[in-house]
């Protein structure tokens, strides 16, 4: 198991739609969240007020920043992974668990995305509230299926890159 | 029901993980399937990803990930190499301690095994290497002592297991880790000398030491961010993740105003470069609640802790038998990973035994430190020898020095659950 992305597909051309929308909007929660709680510290500091309520804003946060990041990492193939094995087979096989394995990861999101929906939808049709700071709950779950929508393309993206590729090298 | 459900659970993860599926989708799309196949109701699918994340004390990891990342690119490690050779001076072995050290204290500033090994091995293993020590042994030495990160406060592994196990809390884990990690650094000092001694590495340079007091002046701003960290836990002024934002803020502010290594270019690079090892992380957790929900409602878990536990009925035995488990385990995954995959089987058998869950969590975790350093398959070793150029087989012979020293340590703490829990209860946790 390695945390850097794998070395064996060097050639790989970069994702069209920059990956760097992505990586601005995961960095962007990431920032918020911070201000957010440090702005929470100071206030209580000062004031003996706490507005920890607004804990349910950075855990939402957390998750946008989750799935910003996770598209990105997927475009990256950045993903902890095993490639123990992988590694040792022989190359047509290997590419066949690889198409395998991309199109795994498509069909998970894809499921998430598809579901997801039914949640985002049933929270519109109910009104609920969120517990916290007592908003619309939809404005929360709406994301999921969205995020997860991304995440589905990113993959997809991924797989059509490497079919290319694999194409190339059959080419040359 | 249960035995076909489980066996698709833990046959399609363990086949999946083989053919190079990320754990992520390993972990979901088994979850899913056995949902779907058992009847579930498919719409668990959704809720648990969703809910698996959306959780408050998990907010901590992806700060703590930032702020160990600021204090890295402000230049924090160097400073404290300086610091830290002033005060060990020119002896034999004398640099190998010091490399020791810094892991150690960095491991109070970052939460992760690999981050702080990369940090301390960009400028301890030239050095070092300067010195006499041949750069396997650097290698292995400072991914051994890197390891302990994820032992002594903050880490990013004991967070996770909190949530998993919302009995241990995240400061008596915090306090619980700090003494057997330490334990853990300074039992790979023993080995570090005797190797030095007996093969006279340490003394060969003519490198100035660097002076004391101005190491120290400009040490001192990181010496400080443990404090802000732990202290602010302490006092109860902080929860876990607000200390992990202050820790942050603090970085930045000694980054950009006194080093001035930091410039508004640089912060971006760390938001998105910390925002993607914690989404990378998260994403994880996310399917894992998927996966966990699928085989709790199964009582796949609980049947599998059963034929554990049919195997022996000897507690010790028992013992033994997960830390083997968990250090093969330890070798091919890392920690957060495993306490996703293997803490639904374990917890049953610490609930059966009643063994303390602050001390387990703590022993497995050093557990997993030793399987990050051990080859072949170490993310420690694979990130330090990256650094060293040198091969993962040029540090066996080393490795298992450090191996055994941290075994030792290890099974002190097994043996004495006092080592861990002594601190937490001091504290009042």
């Amino acid at each position: 198991m390695s945390d850097k992305p794998d070395t064996t597909h060097p050639t790989e051309e970069a994702p069209r739609v920059p990956v760097r929308i992505e990586e601005f909007f995961a960095a962007l929660a990431m920032a918020l969240i911070c201000c957010i709680t440090f702005a929470n510290v100071l206030v209580r500091y000062f004031t003996d007020v706490s507005f920890a309520f607004t804990e349910e804003f950075s855990i939402f946060l957390m998750v946008v920043l989750t799935f910003f990041g996770a598209a990105a990492a997927f475009a990256r193939n950045s993903h902890i992974r095993m490639t123990f094995v992988t590694d040792r087979l022989p190359v047509k096989l290997a590419r066949l668990l690889e198409y395998v394995v991309l199109a795994l990861g498509a069909l998970m999101f894809a499921t998430m995305a598809w579901y997801g929906t039914f949640l985002f939808w049933d929270d519109w049709q109910f009104d609920t509230t969120s517990p916290g700071i007592g908003i619309a709950q939809w404005i929360y779950t709406i994301w999921l299926p969205l995020l997860s929508a991304v995440i589905f393309l990113r993959i997809v993206g991924r797989l059509i890159r490497f079919s290319r590729q694999v194409a190339d090298r059959r080419a040359s | 029901m249960i035995a076909e459900g489980s066996l698709i659970l833990f046959a399609g993860f363990a086949l999946l993980l083989l053919i190079g599926a990320p754990l992520a989708i390993a972990l979901g799309i088994t979850g899913t399937a056995v949902i779907l196949i058992e009847g579930l109701g498919i719409m668990a699918v959704p809720t648990n990803a969703y809910n698996g994340i959306a959780k408050y004390p998990l907010l901590a990891l992806p700060v703590f990930v930032l702020a160990g990342m600021m204090f890295e690119r402000a230049g924090v490690a160097l400073r404290i190499v300086r610091f830290a050779s002033a005060i060990v001076g020119k002896r034999r072995g004398g640099q190998g301690v010091v490399a020791i050290l810094v892991c150690l204290f960095l491991g109070g500033i970052s939460g992760s095994g690999p981050a702080d090994a990369a940090a301390v091995a960009m400028v301890m293993i030239p050095a070092m290497f300067k010195q006499g020590y041949p750069k396997a042994f650097s290698a292995t030495l400072i991914a051994a002592a890197g390891s302990t990160a994820i032992l002594i406060p903050p880490s990013i592994a004991l967070i996770v297991y909190s949530v998993l196990v919302p009995a241990a809390s995240v400061p008596a884990l915090f306090a619980g880790g700090m003494l057997p990690g330490m334990l853990a650094g300074l039992a790979l000092i023993v080995p570090t000398l005797y190797l030095s001694r007996k093969n006279g590495w340490g003394n060969a340079s003519d490198e100035e030491t660097p002076r004391l007091w101005d190491s120290f002046k400009e040490a001192v701003w990181g010496l400080l961010a443990p404090v802000v960290i732990l202290g602010g836990m302490r006092t109860g002024m902080f929860t876990p993740t607000e200390a992990a934002v202050v820790a942050a803020f603090y970085g930045l502010f000694v980054g950009v105003f006194v080093y001035r290594t930091l410039d508004l270019r640089k912060v971006y690079q760390v938001l998105v470069e910390s925002a993607e090892i914690s989404a990378v992380v998260l994403i994880i957790i996310s399917l894992a609640g998927v996966f966990a929900h699928a085989g709790s409602t199964l009582g796949a878990f609980d049947a599998f802790a059963k034929l554990l536990l049919g195997f022996t009925g000897n507690e010790a035995l028992m013992l033994v038998m997960i830390t083997v488990m968990l250090l093969i385990a330890g070798m091919l995954l890392d920690a957060v990973s495993i306490f996703l995959v293997f803490l639904p089987i374990l917890v049953p058998i610490m609930l059966t035994y009643g063994w303390d869950p602050v001390w387990f969590g703590v022993l497995i975790t050093m557990n997993m430190a030793i399987g990050q350093f051990t080859p072949p398959m170490a993310v420690n070793l694979m990130v330090t020898t990256r650094i060293a150029g040198v091969s993962m087989e040029s540090t066996v012979r080393w490795a298992l020095w450090m191996v055994v020293a941290m075994l030792l340590a290890m099974t002190l703490v097994m043996v004495f659950p006092q080592l861990v829990l002594w601190l937490p209860r001091l504290l009042g946790y």
